[in-house]
């Protein structure tokens, strides 16, 4: 594993893995996010997309992982900006995996930044793809 | 069904909610955090994915009234597209954020299956009680007509 004090450009982030994503945690999500969107909880419903009997987490967990990843690797209030985009959707019962690579070590406004390339996999395919920032201020990882 | 029409559509763009202020309590960062399959964060700092619902419920508007704004309904009629959050510093739990924002973009595209979708965007800046910002988020969703 890398040490952030001594981050270089190529290095992997150590993965982060959620092994089943949990339709319980996408209720308790969908009430703390005030969300009514069905997909999140009524698998009956979701059977018109072609997902009988699965319920879609919710986008914020998904970015969630990556976040966990990155508090991992460099601390809990690394975090300085994400950028992600969504592909495919993840669904109950899912094992997903965060990666990232470090693409630019950078100082800006005093602090050492890390630019990095983040996604999170499922069976080898990427369904987030983004970058991070996040600042370097020693080992502070915090797991 | 399109929903709006190209024009109650791009009339949307520059649609300012209300602003307002939000406090991010122990108990809904706890589970929150609980929700991602990991341990609270230390020193009351809330776990970044807090940028999804806290701008939108502390503008004062929600999950439902973008929804009814944007036209859609219905399973599958909407879709994250992507997120930029950007973290001027840590967030904390009570903390009493002040955040305004609105609807940046709005634009009517055929995919590649032949459907009509509209492509939103909103904006939103929350501020620190010293009135620094603290955090400012753009999330772009598809909506599926």
């Amino acid at each position: 594993m890398s040490e952030p004090a001594t981050v270089h450009v190529g290095d992997e982030i150590p993965p982060w893995t959620m092994p089943s994503v949990d339709p319980a945690r996408m209720r308790t999500m969908a009430a703390i996010l005030r969300d009514p969107y069905s997909v999140h909880w009524d698998r009956e419903g979701n059977a018109a997309l072609g997902l009988p009997g699965r319920v879609i987490n919710q986008g914020p967990l998904n970015l969630g992982y990556i976040v966990n990843m990155l508090l991992a690797w460099a601390g809990p209030s690394c975090v300085r900006r994400l950028t992600v985009s969504f592909g495919r959707p993840v669904l109950d019962g899912d094992i997903v995996t965060a990666r990232g690579r470090v693409t630019a070590v950078t100082d800006v406004d005093g602090e050492r930044r890390a630019t990095c390339e983040v996604w999170l996999e499922r069976d080898g395919e990427h369904v987030v793809t983004g970058t991070a920032v996040v600042v370097l201020v020693g080992d502070q990882s915090d797991d | 069904m399109t929903g709006l029409t190209e024009t109650e559509l791009h009339g949307l763009v520059g649609h300012r909610f209300a602003g307002g202020r939000y406090r991010i309590e122990h108990w809904e960062n706890w589970l929150l955090t609980d929700c991602t399959g990991r341990e609270p964060l230390p020193d009351g700092l809330v776990h970044p994915i807090v940028l999804f619902h806290v701008p939108i419920l502390g503008v004062g508007t929600s999950i439902t009234e973008l929804f009814e704004l944007g036209g859609v309904s219905g399973p599958g009629s909407v879709g994250l597209e992507g997120y930029d959050w950007e973290y001027f510093g840590p967030l904390h739990e009570d903390v009493e954020y002040r955040m305004e924002g609105g609807i940046v973009s709005l634009e009517r595209i055929i995919d590649d299956a032949g459907r009509t979708v509209d492509r939103m965007a909103f904006e939103i800046t929350l501020f620190d009680e010293a009135e620094r910002m603290a955090a400012r988020i753009t999330n772009r969703w598809v909506l599926r007509r």
